[in-house]
């Protein structure tokens, strides 16, 4: 299969600032990959050197099977973290520039335009001014505007930030859709939860280096904590009950449930079976590491103890902010 | 670059810009109104004269020698046939001031003729006092009168002035000393008018009785002030022709420059505001998905060239329809219609560069306030050189700063609009170099386009753009 994008080496500096560090990256046509990260990891500058619109310093880049995104800059479609739109325009009227930009003919425009928004439920708002619409109704508008000219490369920088739960669930279809029809999706979230609600294949940035680049069946093989959540009846007292089981490591209540971590080499349905030998349970489940999770565990390996709690502190905290902002 | 997108953009530059009530109304009706409306303000003005005053004029005349003269200078019937006559005068000098036609010389006349029906002029009632009449008491008069009722009344028994005049003013008393003169006690707040009337009546009175008295015929004085003088001819290459006027030397090729500067400045200004604007609204990484920069830059600045260029064609034929409505469309020339167009375009690339420039580095429009003062600055020295390069327009100030970029344009258009036009070998050079000066602004402007649009935070200085000049 060709590759939509791939990048080899590729670093660049602003002033005396690393912002992107030796990244190879390659995307299969028709993927559908996260970019993951913190906030300024370096995620919107990989983005925008794969769009042309910065250059990297060294290191070789290739788009669609071009030397740079500017010879086929109509095949990509591209919705930037810093979106505006022109606030005196109408709304019809702004999407049919952008589409004429990106090369579109007249004739069939308007009847696009008209479709996709309502595919958005915005089939009223065309003669509307930009500046009339709330902040989630322009999103969409933005969003229409990046994938109106058909293209086969589409990369979201930050697509789901700002919506209510509804829209998010919306947009989320809308690039499945655009994916199943054999597109290319490339998006960066620092959300790390919605990456696993999309994605097929994660690449995670981290102060400028890639850290991680791999399906997300992998990554959760590769960081299976081998561990279960166990709510005995009776609760949280019966820990020390549960510690004894044969396979079980160590017992950490949390949140009004424990969390059993299993020795090396047991095979968790062994492990299930055992525990559920040995005490009535209400509910027993294997732990499935979550993008937070094994992020954390990237950032943290290799800090000592007092270090790594922090940090995870810290990373839980950011996560948490962006999430109340979402919602 | 691809043209199509260098034209969409520039297809919405111009859209968002010129096809605006804004626009349409700010700069195109409004000056089309005002010039409409001129006429009307005129005669409204005309007709808006405050009301003359009337009352009464004491002349005390200490000669006993003058004041038989004044009162007849200032009866009711002169003054009225003498303002009659100043507006006769009007009439001629406002038919002869500009240029004009028999059809507009006419309509102009009966303009006037009609508001000097309606003209009011003083009413005064000369009284003269017996030289032993005590100046003080009529001076009281007059203080108890301004009390009572302040301002002139309207009232013939109203004093307006009290006039004293020396008793050698007319007739020296001791011929190695001069004549003596004299002096007016006026009311407050009478019409400049009223006191113009009665002062140039007395003046007019004592020089009468000076020629009586020193026996000199005053007709053969006025003869003799008389010397007629026919129009001024200039001889040129192709024979005689009438001397050049104000409006040749002055009007014309401030106009032309005038032009140049508001139709330049009026593109590189909305080229200003829609860069920052889409900067600000964080549009311009969407747009540069779809384009490069500079097929965005050469887009932009094309779309505001002809914003400027609809301004240009506007108030040319504005004026191109005054000189043909005042029948002397002969004194411009077609030349130098064209090469206002051809220095719009010079000018205009130069100033939209440093434009697009500052817009594409700025954050909000509160940031370009500190890079536009040169920038203004510059926009002002034409102005400067204005008199200087009317007076001589080919002395060696004039031609030496009609080859300085990015100012030549405006100097050069006035020196090809005055009267004595430079050679055309200097008109091609200074295009020659103008153009050249394009390209060196076009080129710093794109770079520092390129780097500045997606720079967000500090507003930055000279400095760092050339810092980003030499990155880019």
């Amino acid at each position: 299969m060709s590759q939509a994008v791939s990048m080899q080496g590729v670093r660049k500096t602003f002033g005396s600032k690393v912002a992107v560090e030796g990244i190879d990256l390659s995307i299969p046509e028709g993927a559908i990959y996260g970019f993951i990260g913190p906030n300024g990891a370096g995620k919107t500058t990989t983005i925008r050197m794969i769009m042309s619109i910065l250059f990297p310093d060294r290191g070789e880049l290739s788009v669609l099977g071009k030397k740079s995104a500017i010879e086929s800059k109509d095949r990509i479609g591209y919705l930037p973290e810093e979106r505006g739109i022109y606030k005196k325009m109408k709304v019809g009227a702004f999407l049919m520039h952008m589409g004429r930009l990106k090369g579109l003919d007249r004739s069939g425009l308007k009847p696009r335009v008209m479709e996709w928004l309502d595919r958005v439920d915005l089939a009223d708002v065309h003669k509307k001014k930009c500046e009339e619409l709330s902040k989630g109704m322009q999103q969409k508008v933005q969003f229409i505007a990046s994938v109106l000219h058909d293209p086969d490369l589409i990369i979201l920088d930050e697509p789901f930030s700002g919506l209510d739960p509804v829209n998010m669930r919306l947009l989320r279809n809308l690039i499945d859709d655009e994916n199943k029809r054999g597109k290319t999706v490339i998006f960066s979230t620092h959300v790390m939860h919605q990456a696993e609600q999309n994605c097929d294949h994660v690449v995670m940035i981290h102060q400028g280096k890639k850290v991680l680049d791999d399906t997300l069946d992998d990554i959760r093989k590769r960081f299976d904590p081998r561990a279960l959540h166990v709510d005995p009846i009776g609760g949280v007292g019966r820990s020390h009950d549960v510690s004894v089981v044969p396979g079980v490591a160590h017992v950490t209540p949390i949140d009004g449930s424990l969390e059993v971590v299993l020795d090396e080499g047991i095979d968790p349905q062994q492990a299930m079976k055992s525990l559920l030998d040995a005490m009535p349970m209400n509910r027993v489940e294997i732990k499935r590491p979550t993008l937070e999770d094994v992020f954390i565990e990237i950032v943290t390996s290799g800090k000592r103890g007092e270090d790594a709690e922090q940090l995870r502190a810290e990373l839980l905290a950011d996560n948490q902010d962006a999430e109340e902002v979402e919602s | 670059m691809k043209l199509s997108k260098v034209s969409r953009v520039a297809g919405r530059e111009f859209a968002s810009t010129a096809m605006t009530k804004g626009f349409i109304i700010g700069a195109l009706v409004m000056p089309a109104a005002i010039g409409a409306l001129m006429p009307l303000i005129i005669l409204l003005t005309m007709k808006a004269q405050p009301p003359a005053d009337t009352g009464t004029v004491y002349i005390l005349d200490r000669s006993a020698d003058v004041s038989p003269t004044i009162e007849n200078r200032l009866s009711p019937e002169n003054v009225e046939a003498r303002w009659k006559e100043r507006f006769g005068n009007v009439k001629e000098i406002a038919q002869n001031a500009i240029p004009l036609g028999e059809d507009q010389k006419k309509q102009i006349g009966d303009r006037i003729d009609q508001a000097s029906d309606s003209i009011r002029y003083p009413e005064l009632r000369v009284i003269p006092a017996g030289p032993d009449t005590d100046i003080e008491e009529l001076k009281a008069e007059m203080q108890e009168q301004v009390a009572a009722y302040g301002k002139a009344t309207g009232d013939l028994e109203s004093i307006l002035a009290i006039v004293d005049i020396d008793a050698d003013a007319s007739q020296k008393v001791n011929e190695e000393e001069g004549y003596g003169g004299f002096q007016v006690f006026l009311r407050p707040k009478l019409n400049e008018e009223t006191i113009g009337e009665i002062k140039d009546g007395v003046r007019w009175s004592i020089r009468e009785r000076r020629y009586v008295n020193a026996g000199i015929n005053r007709d053969q004085v006025g003869e003799i002030h008389e010397i007629s003088e026919r129009a001024s001819q200039e001889i040129t290459e192709e024979g005689e022709k009438k001397a050049s006027s104000a409006i040749t030397t002055f009007i014309i090729p401030m106009a032309s420059m005038i032009l140049l500067l508001i139709a330049s400045m009026t593109g590189g200004q909305y080229l200003l505001t829609t860069t920052v604007e889409e900067k600000s609204n964080r549009v311009v990484e969407v747009i540069l998905s779809a384009c490069s920069p500079m097929e965005l830059m050469t887009g932009k600045i094309l779309g505001q060239m002809f914003v400027g260029l609809s301004l240009l064609v506007v108030y040319s034929w504005l004026g191109i329809f005054a000189l043909i409505f005042m029948e002397r469309f002969d004194l411009i020339e077609w030349s130098t219609i064209v090469l206002i167009f051809v220095f719009f375009i010079l000018a205009y690339f130069m100033f939209a560069s440093l434009m697009a420039a500052i817009g594409s580095a700025v954050n909000e429009m509160r940031e370009a306030q500190s890079l536009m003062t040169p920038v203004i600055l510059l926009m002002m020295v034409p102005y400067f050189f204005f008199m200087p390069v009317i007076r001589a327009p080919n002395s060696m100030l004039s031609t030496v700063t009609s080859f300085i970029p990015p100012i030549s344009p405006f100097i050069m258009i006035m020196r090809v609009a005055s009267n004595d036009p430079p050679p055309v070998w200097q008109t091609g050079l200074v295009i020659l170099v103008n153009a050249v000066a394009v390209v060196v602004f076009l080129w710093f402007a794109a770079k520092v386009f390129r780097v500045g649009l997606l720079m967000f935070g500090k507003p930055p200085n000279l400095r760092t753009l050339i810092k980003w000049v030499r990155m880019a």
